[in-house]
This record gives structure tokens, C-alpha cells and sequence, in this order.
């Protein structure tokens, strides 16, 4: 396969193009859910292409093909360089690329035991034997477990050079039950909501889990719902457990510091960003316990790899030192704009999209609070666990989001507990509220496999380091 | 384009060898161009040629789906196998109720060659216009130009043999001065139906109506929601209600309110694969004809649609609303909505609000928060205004709302006699076409600083 894009990058070179990368990747997936005792998705999907990004005359062109056929791959870049062309007819300036070396290089991700040799009949009983024990109370509508495997292969080449060979495996895993009373209806998950929790690890994630050993709490909890309170309408002191954590850090972190939202090119969909280039180094986003770092070498994280999809290796830059805004997410193009090179953020949903700046793990680093001080500490307040919404505004200021539970914290106990619960705020209002971060014992990476981004849109798998937080005089509770 | 005769003498030749008791295969191919501009320039243009074969074996009850983007006869013949291999480790599913036979479905117009003919430099071209438009006021501007063909085929061991050809034209524009941005958008199967001009002239006349906008308290404000903010709440709506799984769940609100009235009598919403005024397309993933369903009938929840597997097990039948066989764990989902026009014009609207404000579109709108109440939360963007005394008066900051969707849609003051076709994540398959829509009371929750 290099040779096949290598020499297609021969070509290229020829045509004097300015620079052109080529990728070829393979990704296997398989698919299993279990609905009330039925498997009503098994299902494995094998996906190859190859993508062609050309740069001519300071104007991109890409296209992209399900083959990979010599002939084909050398007549989609042929295809690539008229769409440049087009490109052209409509550029203000040239686009220049930092500067990059070149490497040569094949990156495995470490996993103890891969997810696709472990047998069907394992993968599905044991979501068979959650699916049941979850559905063992009248009020149980519906029981659903998941599982989700990805095994990739990428293979990078440029004319500068670099040849990357890249093979990922991913898995994630969870379960959701739904009660409902006769009028009321709720819901709980575990490990996370919307599907459970993700890494680029092997099947050993699944089980480190413990699915069955969380059965009983989370049903329970589901049934204890349906008759809680509903959230106040107030403003209170809040903590948020690291789940929901990981979903404030990427919504208001990670996304706002991506560079080409920052310079306008994702207006369309997305929007921009308040973190605007005359906030570098001088915007005080945070209080100055909260620190931010992009990863992509977090041991076993969603978002970790050898190398971007611009072949720039992978790394670790801060965004939010001491509360300070001092990083974005960039790359080749965009990271001259501050005078700097790629961090190393480039990547595609697979061989039929472009490179778009996305998120690694953002990491909240972790503070030096216990959980159970932290709430002790707390004289009144809400404690809120799980995503379950979430919305925020096109340049990241404005943001609400619900969480499927939630308990009071009363003289520094926790107490009732309560339904329907939401939080709001302005976002950097809110990071500098934050007064404590807990320790390293309770820092886990949420895997978040459903990053959406781009026209055509894209899905990213990345992943935030987090633990509980607390955010004093938070608006709360404003579904009335 | 592969073509119906390749493509079902291909799935011939791989059925032959099929030990399962029914075979599906499902074909959705495509080939996209989108150029995306922002800052007035062109800053990405990509094509796309992609396919997605989807097997699914039936062995008795067991039902095993594997999927290839591989046309390639030995990777067929591949995918066959991995299909049937799993079908063998699956448990007895006693809500399917087998693969259908054939019916006859609509012969419905659905490709237009001008639109499959459009090159990377006719999009150029037609944006560079745009680009000439916004400069005319000092506006950038920024969006996607997106054409595309494609066709989907449904063929199975009892002799569904389904096919429709597709084409496919969409534009967004937004044009932004240094305190404002004002935002259009056309869909169409036919590109020669959009104008891309005249729609950069509505967002940089919105734009510039709307620039140093004030801020406005948040509150319960009287509304006229423009057809893309009614797009966008129609999309959260049908995902959280309209589809046989939320129903099932009993987390959609028309679980808990069907044939209750709920919304006010000028609100009527139906799922309508067949009717041509949309983005039709005329029959479901297991190759079941779609049906037309009424979901809201003058302020009443009458149904959901169903795929065969939920309307078994509702002893109901399929509405033709099936999505592909490795996603029906989600149920069945409803892609060609429509929302009933009213007899409004929107400036007949707008002169009928004494203190209100004007909402072009949303942005990233959630309905999470309370399903069965329909409860939704998302921000204003690209053109928000305050209305006074029946006019424009000016541009203001955006804003949150957080509202139920029965409420709000209980307190309908008009409905546009013109609807548009706003595009949806599920794009060439279907849309929504929506009114514009006068609301007596909205419930604005929060502000933000632009």
C-alpha cells in the first residue's frame, strides 16, 4: 500500500503540486446492543479507502475513494488537483503549511487482550446477564447494554516524505435502564451516559468495568427517581462528578480552543470561539487551581495516537495554566497564524474525510481534594452526576446542561436526592469559580466516542482526564 | 452510479451462495462535493465516493448483519460469511417477524442531472458571487455548498427489489460584520432551485439589521420563529417522540398523551416519504413502502412510526420507517417531516406583535432535559431582533430559551402559508419542510455577551 501511495505522490509531485499527503485506512468495527434480553444489534462493519489531500497554488483540494486499486487512487488525485484548481478561483491568499519532519514510523496502541478475538457467545451473554438483572423490578421499562469495537489501520504518506503506519484498537462498553412509574419516566447508566465509557485499550477495559457489580445501584437509583424532588430554581454552591466534568471541559475547553474555530473557519456549523487570539497568554479563564492539558499520550485515552493525520506526532500542550489561557489546539496550517508549529491536532473520521483540528484528551489536571472533604466542606449545595443534556452557545459562553441525577448537600451530607436537575453558566464566570479539584484518586479518562464537527460532519473519538470539581454560586435548576 | 441492473445481478450472484433462510442486502452509494468558504474565501473543497453494503442473514429467528463499503465480489461474498457467522451467536429474536415480500412503492422524480453534473468550479463560481454580495456591505461571509448523487437499493431473498436514484443541492450562508451575522440556507434535489445569490442578500440584510445589537432580559416573550428555528426544534422533537423506540420507552410525550389534545389546533406535523413538496424518497432500509403518518393531528399525538421489528411487537404494522439493519436497535425513525402551513404571510406576523422578538435559528438545541414534557434548551444565532409595535426594531443579543414544546406550541398565534425545506443529519434521504411559526409566549431563560 505505501508504494501504491507513494507513487501516486511521485505523480503528484509532477503536476508541482505544493505539498500533497495521502491516507489509506482500514477500520474494523462490531456493533452489539441488548435490549430487554434481546440482541437487536450484532453486527461488524469493515470500512477502506484512501484520501487524497492536495495543496496547489496555495488552494486545497481533497477527494477520496472506497478502492484501492492503483488506478483508482491515482484517479482520485487527479481529482484532488482539479478541485484545488477550483479552489483557487476563489482564494484570498496562498496557504502556507509549518514547517514538519517527515517520519518514518509504525505505532501500535498497547491493549492486554484484543476485543475481536474475545468469542461472540462471551461478549453478548455477559450484556445478556445485565440486560436481565437490570430488569428485575416491575418499573424497569427498559434495560439496554452495549458494546463497541474498533480495530484501525492507517497508513500515512507525503511528499515531504513521511510514511506512518498507525494501528489503533478501541472498545467501550455500558448500560442504561429506563423506569417508569405509570407517569413518571427516568433514566440512569453506568459507567457514563450516552452509551458508557470508551478508550483505546483492549477488551480488558470492558471488564476493569465491572458491569454486573453496578446492576443493582443503578437500577435502584433509576426506581428512586421516579419519585424524587425536582432541582431547586437557585444559585448554590455545585460539585460535578467526572463524568459530567469530562462534558463542561469539552464543551467549554476543548472546543473554544480549537485555532480554526478561533479564526472563523467553522462559523458555519459550530461557530467560534470567545478565546480569541488577544486572549492568548492575558484572558484569566479559570480560578488558579485549574489547569488544562491537550494530550494525546494519556496512557489508554480516547483521544491518544502516535500521530495526527498531518503526520505531526503526538504530544502534550497545556491550554489553561494557573487559570491562564495560554494554548489552542492547532495545525499545520493554522499554528503559524501564532507563530508557532502544529501541536499535532489534525485528524479525520476516516479515509473519506479531511483532517479537521480536534480535540485529544483534555485533561483537567487533577487538584488535590478529597471527595468526601469536598462535600464535607460544603455547607449548602447540589452534587450532580451524569450527563443527560447538554447546549451551549456558538461562541462557547453560554451553557446549560442536565445531569440525570443529582443529590442535595446539606451541612456538608448528602441528602435528598434529586430529579431533572440542571446547571447554567458563563464560562469563564464559572472556571473562575472553581475553588476545588480532586485528587489523582479520582482522575479518570472519560472516552467520548461522538465528537461531532465539520461539514461534511465528522465524528471524533476523544477523551478528558477529570475528577469531581467544585463551582461556587452556580445558577441551578431553571427547567420551569 | 452503479445502476439498479449491476447492482441486483451483483446481489444475485451473491445470494446464490447464501446458507441463511432470508437475505438482505441494502446498498446506499453516493458521490458529495462540498465546498466550505469562511472570511470570504474558499478554505476546503472535497469529493467524496463511498458506498455501504449492508447484509442481513436470517436463520430462523436468529438475525446476523455485517456491512462492507467494498463492492468488490470476493469482499461481498465476505461480508456474507461474517454476516452469517454472527447470525449463529445470536439469541432468538421473537419480535422479528422475517424479511418482507415485495410491494409496490412510489414512482416518485428524485434525480436531476444538472445536479449530479455540478463540478467543484460551478460551486466556486456561484460562491464567488456570494462573496461579491457581502462585500458590497463590508460583510465576510462563511457557509457550505454541497452537491451530490446517489442510490439506494433494497433487494432480499422474497423478491423486494427496491431502487431510487437521488440528487441532492445545499447551501448555508452566513454574513458577519464585527458585531453581527445574519444567515440563509436552500436545499433542494434540483440545484438549479437554489438561488445562492438571493440567498446571501437575505444574511447580509439580516446582518446588517442586526448589527450592535443590545441586550434584551431574559423572559417570556411573545416570538415569531423563522423556519430554520422551527427546523431545529421539529429535528429534537421527532428524535425525542416521533420514533417507535421513544414511544416504547415511554419517554416520548406522545406515549403519555395520545389522542389528548396538547398543542394548540393549528399545529398538525406528518411524516410523508412520498409527498414531493419535501425531500421525498419512497420507501424504508427493509424496502416497505412509506406511509404517510399523521403525528400531530390539530394539537393531537395520534402515533409513531414503526419498522417491522416494533410493529410486531406492537401489533401494529410497519409504516415503512425502517432504518438500516444495524441500527434498528434504535427503532424506527421518521426522516420525511412535514409541519402543516397556515394562512399567514410572515410580514402579517411580525405586524402583529406589539413587544416580541424575531428568531432566525438556533444553535445546538438539546431536548434531554424532560422528554415527556418535550422540554428543549438552546441559544439564538446569526439574527436575532426585537419586534415593537409590528416592526423590526433592532438587532439584539442572543439568547437562551428553555421550553417545553406542548406549551409553547399551545399559544400559536400564526403559521406561515409558505414553508422551506430545512436539511436534517440524515440529508439526502429526507428534510423538513416548516412554516414560519408566531408563538403568543416563549421562555427565554438566559443571555450571553453577543
Amino acid at each position: 500500500m505505501k508504494d501504491k501511495l507513494n507513487g501516486v505522490l511521485d505523480w503528484l509531485k509532477g503536476k508541482t503540486v505544493d505539498y500533497a499527503d495521502c491516507r489509506f485506512v482500514r477500520t474494523e468495527s462490531e456493533a452489539l446492543q441488548v435490549t430487554d434480553g434481546i440482541v437487536d444489534t450484532m453486527s461488524k462493519n469493515v470500512n477502506v479507502g484512501v484520501g487524497i489531500r492536495v495543496l496547489y497554488k496555495g488552494a486545497w483540494g481533497f477527494a477520496s475513494i472506497a478502492s484501492t486499486t492503483g488506478a483508482d487512487i491515482k484517479k482520485t488525485a487527479n481529482k484532488a488537483l482539479q478541485i484545488a484548481r477550483a479552489s483557487a478561483m476563489a482564494k484570498k491568499e496562498d496557504i502556507r503549511l509549518a514547517e514538519q519532519d517527515p517520519f518514518k514510523d509504525h505505532y501500535r496502541s498497547v491493549f492486554v487482550k484484543d476485543p475481536f478475538a474475545v468469542s461472540m457467545h462471551d461478549k453478548v451473554g455477559l450484556l445478556l446477564e445485565v440486560s436481565e438483572k437490570l430488569k428485575t423490578d416491575s418499573r424497569v421499562k427498559t434495560a439496554e447494554a452495549s458494546m463497541d469495537f474498533y480495530k484501525t489501520n492507517k497508513i500515512f504518506c507525503s511528499t515531504e516524505g513521511a510514511e506512518i503506519e498507525q494501528d489503533l484498537i478501541e472498545s467501550g462498553a455500558g448500560f442504561a435502564v429506563i423506569a417508569f412509574d405509570g407517569g413518571e419516566v427516568q433514566k440512569r447508566s453506568y459507567p457514563n451516559s450516552h452509551g458508557g465509557d470508551y478508550a483505546t485499550r483492549g477488551y480488558e477495559f470492558v471488564e476493569e468495568m465491572h458491569l454486573l457489580d453496578n446492576v443493582d445501584r443503578v437500577r435502584e437509583e433509576a426506581i428512586q427517581l421516579l419519585s424524587a424532588d425536582d432541582c431547586p430554581d437557585t444559585e448554590t454552591d455545585i460539585i460535578i462528578c467526572g463524568s459530567q466534568m469530562a462534558l463542561q471541559v469539552h464543551e467549554s475547553c476543548g472546543h473554544p480552543t480549537e485555532l480554526d474555530r478561533v479564526l472563523g473557519t467553522e462559523i458555519s456549523l459550530a461557530g467560534g470561539s470567545f478565546m480569541e487570539l488577544d486572549g492568548l497568554n492575558t484572558l484569566q479563564y479559570g480560578s488558579e487551581i485549574v489547569n488544562i492539558t491537550a494530550d494525546a499520550t494519556t496512557p489508554g485515552g480516547l483521544g491518544t495516537f502516535g500521530y495526527d493525520d498531518e503526520g505531526v506526532k503526538a504530544q502534550r500542550s497545556p491550554l489553561v495554566e494557573k487559570g491562564l489561557h495560554v494554548g489552542y489546539l492547532s495545525s499545520r496550517e493554522t499554528a503559524p497564524v501564532i507563530g508557532q508549529r502544529s501541536n499535532g491536532t489534525m485528524r479525520a473520521d476516516g479515509w473519506n474525510r479531511i483532517p479537521l483540528i480536534r480535540m485529544t484528551n483534555i485533561n483537567l489536571e487533577a487538584g488535590d481534594a478529597e471527595l468526601d472533604d469536598l462535600i464535607a466542606d460544603t455547607k449548602n449545595g447540589i452534587f450532580f452526576d451524569a450527563n443527560k443534556s447538554w447546549s451551549i452557545d456558538d461562541k462557547r459562553l453560554n451553557f446549560q446542561f442536565g445531569t440525570e441525577c443529582a443529590w442535595e448537600i446539606k451541612d456538608g451530607k448528602l441528602g435528598r436526592m434529586l430529579k431533572n436537575p440542571l446547571y447554567t453558566g458563563m464560562t469563564p464566570k464559572f472556571w473562575n469559580s472553581c475553588d476545588a479539584i480532586c485528587n489523582e484518586k479520582h482522575w479518570h479518562v472519560w472516552g467520548v466516542p461522538n465528537c461531532g464537527k465539520g461539514e461534511p460532519m465528522q465524528t471524533a473519538h476523544v477523551a478528558h482526564g477529570t475528577s469531581p470539581a467544585r463551582f461556587r454560586k452556580v445558577k441551578v435548576g431553571v427547567n420551569k | 452510479m452503479t445502476g439498479k441492473d449491476k447492482l441486483f445481478t451483483t446481489f444475485d450472484k451473491i445470494v446464490r451462495g447464501s446458507k441463511a433462510d432470508e437475505t438482505e442486502i441494502v446498498y446506499i452509494g453516493s458521490t458529495n462535493g462540498l465546498t466550505r468558504y469562511a472570511n470570504s474565501t474558499i478554505h476546503q473543497n472535497v469529493y467524496e465516493s463511498d458506498a455501504q453494503i449492508i447484509i442481513r442473514t436470517v436463520v430462523g429467528k436468529k438475525v446476523g448483519v455485517a456491512v462492507t463499503n467494498s463492492m468488490v465480489l470476493n469482499d461481498l461474498k465476505a461480508t456474507l460469511r461474517n454476516s452469517l457467522e454472527i447470525a449463529k451467536y445470536q439469541k432468538d429474536n421473537k419480535h422479528f417477524s422475517g424479511l418482507p415480500g415485495p410491494a409496490e412503492y412510489a414512482e416518485l422524480d428524485t434525480h436531476f442531472q444538472q445536479t449530479a453534473d455540478y463540478q467543484p468550479k460551478d460551486r466556486a463560481r456561484m460562491i464567488k458571487k456570494v462573496f461579491v454580495r457581502g462585500n458590497r456591505r463590508k460583510f465576510t461571509v462563511a457557509g457550505a455548498y454541497a452537491t451530490g448523487e446517489g442510490e439506494i437499493a433494497v433487494y432480499n431473498t422474497k423478491g423486494v427489489r427496491c431502487y431510487q436514484p437521488l440528487t441532492s443541492a445545499s447551501i448555508n450562508i452566513i454574513a458577519m460584520s464585527d458585531t453581527s451575522s445574519g444567515y440563509a440556507s436552500g436545499l433542494s434535489r434540483n440545484v438549479d432551485e437554489i438561488d445562492p445569490v438571493a440567498l446571501a442578500d437575505v444574511a447580509v440584510e439580516k446582518a446588517f439589521r442586526s448589527k450592535r445589537p443590545k441586550p434584551l432580559k431574559a423572559g417570556d416573550y411573545e416570538v415569531i420563529l423563522e423556519p430554520p428555528a422551527v427546523a431545529e426544534m421539529m429535528e429534537w422533537v421527532n428524535y425525542i417522540a416521533f420514533g417507535s423506540k421513544s414511544f416504547e420507552d415511554k419517554t416520548s410525550f406522545v406515549a403519555h398523551n395520545l389522542e389528548q389534545k396538547v398543542m394548540d389546533d393549528s399545529i398538525t406535523i406528518y411524516d410523508d416519504g412520498n409527498d414531493s413538496s419535501g425531500i421525498a424518497m419512497p420507501f424504508d432500509f427493509e424496502g416497505v413502502p412509506k406511509q404517510k403518518v399523521m403525528l400531530v393531528d390539530r394539537g393531537i399525538p395520534k402515533g409513531v412510526v414503526y419498522d417491522r421489528t416494533s410493529a410486531n411487537r406492537n401489533g401494529v404494522n410497519s409504516t415503512g420507517h425502517a432504518l438500516t439493519a444495524q441500527s434498528q436497535g434504535q427503532g424506527a425513525f421518521a426522516m420525511n417531516l412535514h409541519m402543516a402551513p397556515g394562512d399567514k404571510t410572515r410580514e402579517e406576523m411580525i405586524a402583529g406583535v406589539e413587544r416580541g422578538i424575531l428568531v432566525t435559528r438556533f444553535h445546538y438545541i438539546n431536548g434531554f432535559i424532560d422528554t415527556p414534557k418535550a422540554v428543549l434548551t438552546g441559544m439564538t444565532r446569526d439574527g436575532t431582533f426585537l419586534i415593537e409595535n409590528g416592526q423590526i426594531k433592532r438587532g439584539i443579543r442572543n439568547l437562551r430559551f428553555t421550553d417545553s414544546v406542548l406549551r409553547a406550541f399551545s399559544q400559536v398565534k400564526g403559521i406561515s402559508k409558505t414553508r422551506q425545506l430545512m436539511p436534517a443529519w440524515w440529508d439526502a434521504i429526507g428534510c423538513l419542510a416548516v412554516p414560519t411559526v408566531h408563538l403568543g409566549s416563549f421562555k427565554f431563560t438566559g443571555t450571553t455577551d453577543f
